[in-house]
């Protein structure tokens, strides 16, 4: 996989009293203001998350997932992990877990254009 | 050796994406290898990869930044700007105003870096310039739309900020030239990535034909995806192949000759260059000298972009990219 394709973060999957935390890498070379970055979806294990209460944090702020088509003036810095807050999802540290996510870039000055990128990854919880 | 009163060399730390996009350096550590390895002393930096606080950089970073540079001894030639219209996907584009002010947050940052010019791009509609150039001359910074595939010399929006840029009549604006608009073939490193990554060589020979054939590169890439998926290619294949739409197109290598004039900074896109000093794609020895003899005198920047799809050493790549370019030059 190459650089840029990488959407999971190297700090990986955390258990938090909030739930799950992933690490989430912003697959393009540049940053982009968070409203063009989708994500097209998460399984655990072979099982679809729901993600209708799931939370983005990054640099001191938190959006609600499904909020985020608003933020056209937060960065993304591209060098960053931002991180997918899953309030619904239990895990325990020290537990392996296969995890598929996937992110997608609407890169904001090609209009129509959107990259699909998916990563399976066997992450242990931190 | 280059001619002194020719084309400059250096580099945009863009070639180094993976390097960066890894982690294997910070941002001071990079320069200081750039400037190690003797790959400026002019650069490039896109703003918005490395620089967090793009497009408001505090005056305090700004400080950071030139301490670094006064301690490397590299010379911060040009700041790409990006002109984000499409902030919501499938939504129309921000207001004019919002455009215009998007840009100038950029411009400022830039000037105070200490940047002599930008790098803009077309996505800035061509009637919002007259709204831009004063304030550009205001500040003291120039701008150059960078010319990048699948736009060309010929190109009509090209051809539309030619007309503008004669009726503005103002010495801060001009072209920036990317090669890739003008690649003679898809680089071979790039067809082995996709057949690394699974993709049939007969998707690639579709590739290669459609490729070549007249027409706007969404069109083309339109037209690749729906006989792939006609004929059982895997969806993230075409997607790998279909990149060669969108950063090359095979326009006439000569064709740059019309905009030498006002040209003010090159990007030196390439993809591969072997021991030979031979780069794959893209015909450097057709080129240079249209630049060299019509009497460039600006940078032109080495970018490397097979990051895109390999991950071979980015550095060895612009230090040969460099020597073809002076070897072509001093020829």
């Amino acid at each position: 996989m190459l650089p840029v394709e990488r959407v999971i973060g190297e700090e990986g999957l955390t258990a938090t009293p909030a739930g799950a935390r992933l690490a989430m890498r912003l697959p393009w070379y540049r940053s982009l203001p968070f409203s063009t970055v989708e994500v097209g979806g998460l399984s655990i294990d072979g099982a679809v998350v729901d993600l209708s209460g799931a939370l983005v944090e990054y640099d001191g702020n938190r959006w609600p997932l499904a909020q985020l088509g608003e933020q056209t003036n937060a960065f993304w810095f591209v060098r960053d992990s931002a991180f997918l807050v899953l309030p619904d999802v239990s895990v325990t540290a020290g537990s392996q877990h296969d995890v598929a996510l996937t992110v997608n870039v609407n890169p904001p000055y090609i209009p129509g254009m959107k990259r699909t990128n998916p990563q399976v990854a066997t992450l242990t919880v931190n | 050796m280059t001619n002194p009163t020719g084309p400059q060399m250096g580099v945009t730390l863009y070639s180094f994406t993976n390097e960066w996009l890894t982690r294997q350096f910070e941002l001071p550590g990079l320069m200081r290898e750039v400037a190690r390895r003797n790959l400026g002393p002019n650069i490039e930096i896109i703003g918005f990869q490395n620089f967090k606080e793009f497009p408001d950089v505090s005056d305090d970073f700004a400080a950071q930044f030139k301490d670094l540079i006064a301690e490397t001894g590299l010379n911060p030639v040009s700041c790409a700007i990006n002109s984000d219209r499409f902030l919501k996907p499938g939504q129309q584009p921000i207001d004019d105003a919002s455009l215009i002010e998007y840009h100038k947050r950029q411009l400022r940052s830039a000037k105070k870096m200490g940047f002599s010019l930008v790098r803009y791009q077309f996505a800035l509609p061509v009637e919002l310039l007259p709204e831009i150039a004063p304030y550009a001359e205001d500040i003291g910074i120039r701008m150059g739309v960078e010319v990048h595939a699948p736009m060309w010399a010929g190109h009509p929006a090209v051809q539309a900020y030619a007309e503008m840029y004669d009726k503005l009549n103002t010495p801060v604006l001009g072209w920036i030239p990317d090669f890739g608009g003008t690649a003679s073939r898809i680089p071979e490193s790039m067809l082995n990535a996709a057949r690394a990554a699974g993709a049939a060589e007969s998707l690639l020979d579709k590739l290669k034909e459609v490729w070549l054939e007249p027409g706007m590169s969404h069109e083309k890439a339109g037209r690749l995806r729906e006989w792939a998926l006609a004929n059982g290619h895997a969806p993230l294949h075409i997607q790998s192949a279909s990149l060669a739409f969108f950063i090359l197109s095979n326009n006439d290598p000569k064709s740059w000759a019309a905009l030498v004039d006002r040209t003010i900074h090159i990007h030196g896109k390439f993809y591969g260059v072997g021991e030979d000093l031979v780069e794959e794609a893209i015909d450097y020895a057709t080129i240079l000298p249209l630049f060299r003899d019509g009497g460039f005198t600006g940078t032109i920047v080495s970018e490397w972009e097979g990051h895109a799809y390999c991950t071979v050493d980015a550095f060895e790549q612009v230090e040969r990219h460099q020597a073809m370019c002076r070897k072509i030059l001093a020829g």
